[in-house]
């Protein structure tokens, strides 16, 4: 197994600098820079835009800022917002307990939502339970992030007021467990929701695929109850695919929900990414993208190990 | 045992967590006020002379944090802040203004004058890379981009401890300057860049917590998401009834709600408010007032490289209905215009507007139009406008492609001449030259004039007019020229709705369009 890890590990360096390659040639093929912005557009001169230019090393070609940023990555360093000035390392340090907070909370609360939903949906189909479970995959396929967060605001902000409307802390700061969970439960709700549809769906197909499988048959003709058949044997055999869909999330955990913490204002990296992107501020845009990057690759790597775990047919082979 | 353990263990920590948070004191050792604080786009640096954008939102914020030399009101009077009083100096080349003697950095160091003038000096230093530096290029002794030229004096000197004076290229009224560039001129602590290399202050530390004399004081920030300040208590304004200001940046449809819900005090700038939102609010509870200056100017810049007939760009702007336009846009809370003159400002213009299809079509067979299809730019939020003009346009046979893109594809396609229009709105300002002041020069020709100079000239002309009549006439032949030669096109002035806070009195609403807000008079509501 360790030859294994060592050839992917190998393999996957080639795929995250071409990665990095892509995102960076996609940024700069954008019409327009941070000094297009300036001065909101048409009020600075051309004396203004030089200087912002020379300081951000824009006036430098393509391949050399490529090489630069490359160079700074591989010294650790991911470079200086364009914006704040601040250096891209420490703007991630401080968005990700916050993007893991929010998204991993939300997906925490839809895997404990989905796996017993679709396992009742699977085992019993056509009954509420599997009605609900449709119902629920629908709005989460169906209905935009963005539309969800405003009706959650209005639902429980604006019309209820039960739940505050935006921010991580009401005075800015910590100011108890009550007050972040307060803050946490609306955004946390929305990400949960939107990630339910694939959960529930992948539990229901993955528990019926292997409820019907001879040794679950087999199991049955035993006279083994329902409850132990679904807990004991379809959930192990269900488990690979179902985790698939989980490890799956782990990207998004840590990259954020662009559209959640825009909206609510929470301070994580899926916000700090939507505003690097419309800023152009590009060191900020590649800093998370090796974030995100190194999550999928390593979540990838993680899924291969957990098969041969899981499933005693999958060997490590050297093709 | 193990779950004895465990659950006293989840015990303390919970309790622990709690106790981080208990309830903070205020100066005054009561229960700790504060304001929240919205905004749909984040300030840049903390550093006003190190911002990329140079935009409204890196400003307002700036506002709180460094002080400015005098609070501009949205109607174009002027009311005192760092300077207590100004007067016009040096056959009117210059300005003296008495600087307040109570101002004081957040540090306690008093600020003089010397502090002014070492600022400017500092950041026109050639060697300091500032960004947007060409405000200071009105100053004597800078070049077009606002940078010291060694062999001339500075227009900046401290005459005394609280005097500071400026000098200008050309003969400037204080009421100009402060007008125009006000909310470009903040002093630094220069106590604190003492002996700092001008090449290196942009790298200090001291702009992550930057020490300012404004009326809040820096306490902490996620960059791009929140700030946390505190209220100056000395600031020599006064200072408002509550302790901490928190901004925090979330989407723009997530402000009235959040002002709705009560998870917001108020919302930068001014609770801007568009129409078709004011029932929402005022079903919400939240008190609606229509602003009474205009805050916003709309204009259809052109592109004179790919349409370079004047006769084809004044057909374009008699072919559009600006009346519908502006409907359509302001929901009635705006007004046509045939100029960039600022309505119920000192100047005026006597050049009316009136849609004329016939005429429009008589120029355009004047100026050879062959049928050429156009390329308008625009950003999302202004694709129906765009349609509009599509339509109307369509009316005299030209055909327009729509472009949606986003604001730096804007700008950076007009300025490359890849677009032959493009939709843009600013926040209009009082003097005469607010508009076309710093986009009819070499350095920022975004129209593509062919040639600038009978511009450049009248330009000068109004700078250097002995007194407002002259300046007036100037103004008029400038608007004339304008007029004839169609480089943009004006639509209209808009005004705003602002949804005023359910918890805090005395919001100058109007002037936060301006970038400054009275904060320091700002008071909690009784509840």
């Amino acid at each position: 197994m360790g030859q294994y890890i060592r050839r992917r590990l190998v393999t996957a360096i080639p795929v995250f600098f071409g990665i990095t390659i892509l995102v960076f040639l996609m940024l700069n093929l954008a019409q327009g820079t941070v000094a297009d912005l300036m001065g909101e557009g048409t009020g600075a001169s051309d004396g203004d835009r030089a200087t912002l230019e020379a300081a951000l090393g824009l006036d430098q070609p393509l391949p050399v800022r490529y090489l630069s940023w490359l160079g700074g990555l591989l010294r650790g360093d991911l470079g200086t917002s364009y914006l704040t000035g601040r250096e891209v390392g420490k703007l991630i340090a401080q968005r990700v307990g916050p993007s893991l907070l929010l998204t991993g909370t939300g997906v925490v609360l839809a895997v404990a939502l989905a796996i017993p939903l679709g396992m009742l949906a699977a085992w019993k189909p056509r009954s509420g339970w599997d009605r609900l479970a449709s119902g629920l995959s629908l709005i989460s396929f169906g209905v935009p992030g963005f539309f969800l967060c405003l009706a959650g605001i209005f639902l429980f902000s604006v019309t209820l007021g039960w739940l505050p409307a935006n921010g991580m802390y009401t005075a800015g700061r910590y100011a108890g467990l009550g007050d972040l969970l307060a803050h946490l439960i609306l955004p946390a709700g929305v990400v949960c929701l939107s990630s339910l549809g694939e959960l529930v769906k992948q539990t229901r197909n993955a528990c019926l695929e292997t409820m019907g499988e001879d040794y679950i048959i087999t199991a049955r003709a035993k006279g083994l109850g329902d409850l132990a058949i679904m807990t004991r044997h379809v959930l192990r055999g269900a488990f690979v695919p179902v985790l698939t869909t989980i490890l799956s999330h782990i990207p998004h955990i840590l990259g954020g929900s662009v559209v959640v913490e825009q909206i609510f204002g929470w301070p994580g990296m899926g916000s700090l990414l939507f505003s690097g992107i419309s800023d152009r501020d590009y060191p900020v845009v590649m800093g998370v993208t090796v974030v995100i990057a190194l999550a999928v690759l390593c979540t990838n790597l993680l899924l291969d190990l957990i098969y041969g775990l899981a499933d005693p047919r999958v060997r490590y082979g050297k093709g | 045992m193990k779950r004895l353990t465990a659950l006293t263990l989840a015990a303390a920590l919970a309790l622990g967590l709690t106790a981080c948070g208990g309830e903070e004191k205020g100066p005054t050792g009561g229960e700790e006020i504060t304001v929240r604080y919205g905004m749909s786009s984040a300030w840049d640096s903390l550093m006003p002379y190190n911002s990329p954008s140079g935009s409204n939102y890196t400003r307002i914020i700036c506002d709180k944090i460094y002080d400015r030399l005098a609070y501009v009101h949205a109607d174009g009077s002027l009311d005192p802040r760092g300077a207590v009083s100004w007067e016009s100096a040096g056959g009117g080349m210059a300005v003296t203004f008495h600087l307040d003697e109570d101002a004081a950095f957040h540090d306690g160091t008093p600020v003089t004058a010397r502090h002014w003038a070492d600022t400017i000096a500092l950041m026109t230093d050639p060697d300091c890379p500032a960004l947007g530096r060409s405000v200071f290029s009105v100053l004597a002794g800078t070049d077009e981009n606002g940078a010291a030229i060694e062999t001339e004096p500075l227009g900046a000197e401290a005459v005394d401890e609280y005097t500071l004076r400026l000098t200008f290229k050309t003969p400037t009224t204080p009421e100009d300057f402060l007008l125009d560039r006000n909310r470009e001129f903040y002093v630094l602590p220069t106590h604190l860049l003492e002996g700092v290399d001008p090449a290196e202050v942009m790298d200090l530390a001291l702009w992550e917590a930057p020490v300012g004399s404004g009326p809040c004081k820096f306490v902490e920030e996620i960059p791009g998401s929140q700030l946390v300040l505190e209220v100056n208590e000395d600031y020599q304004l006064g200072s408002p009834d509550f302790d901490k200001l928190v901004v925090t940046v979330m989407d723009k449809s997530n402000l009235l709600p959040s002002l709705i819900s009560g998870d917001l005090d108020y919302y930068t700038f001014g609770g801007n408010l568009a129409a078709e939102d004011a029932q929402t609010a005022a079903d919400g509870g939240i008190d609606v007032v229509e602003g009474t200056v205009p805050n916003t100017f709309y204009e259809l810049m052109l592109n004179c490289e790919t349409i370079p007939s004047a006769q084809i760009r004044r057909a374009i702007d008699l072919a559009l209905d600006k009346e519908t336009l502006c409907l359509q846009s302001t929901q009635g809370l705006g007004e046509p215009t045939a100029t960039d003159v600022t309505p119920g400002t000192a100047y005026t213009c006597d050049l009316t507007w009136a849609r004329d299809v016939e005429e429009a079509k008589a120029l355009l067979e004047e100026g050879g139009y062959a049928g050429e299809s156009y390329t308008l730019a625009c950003t999302s939020n202004r694709a129906g406008l765009a349609a509009l003009m599509q339509q109307e346009l369509a009316e005299v046979d030209i055909t327009l492609t729509v472009e949606t893109v986003d604001s730096a594809a804007l700008f950076a396609g007009m300025s490359e001449g890849k677009y032959d229009m493009a939709i843009a709105s600013h926040t209009p300002g009082a003097t005469p030259l607010w508009f076309t002041g710093s986009r009819l020069t070499p350095s920022n020709n975004i129209f593509h004039i062919a040639d600038l100079t009978p511009y450049t000239a009248l330009v000068e002309e109004i700078r250097g007019a002995a007194d407002q009549t002259a300046r007036q006439t100037a103004l008029d032949e400038l608007q004339a020229l304008l007029a004839a030669e169609r480089p943009f096109i004006p639509l209209w002035f808009g005004r705003t709705l602002h949804a005023q806070s359910p918890t805090i009195d005395n919001i100058d609403y109007p002037s936060a369009s301006f970038s400054n807000e009275n904060i320091w008079e700002w008071r909690m509501k009784e509840a």
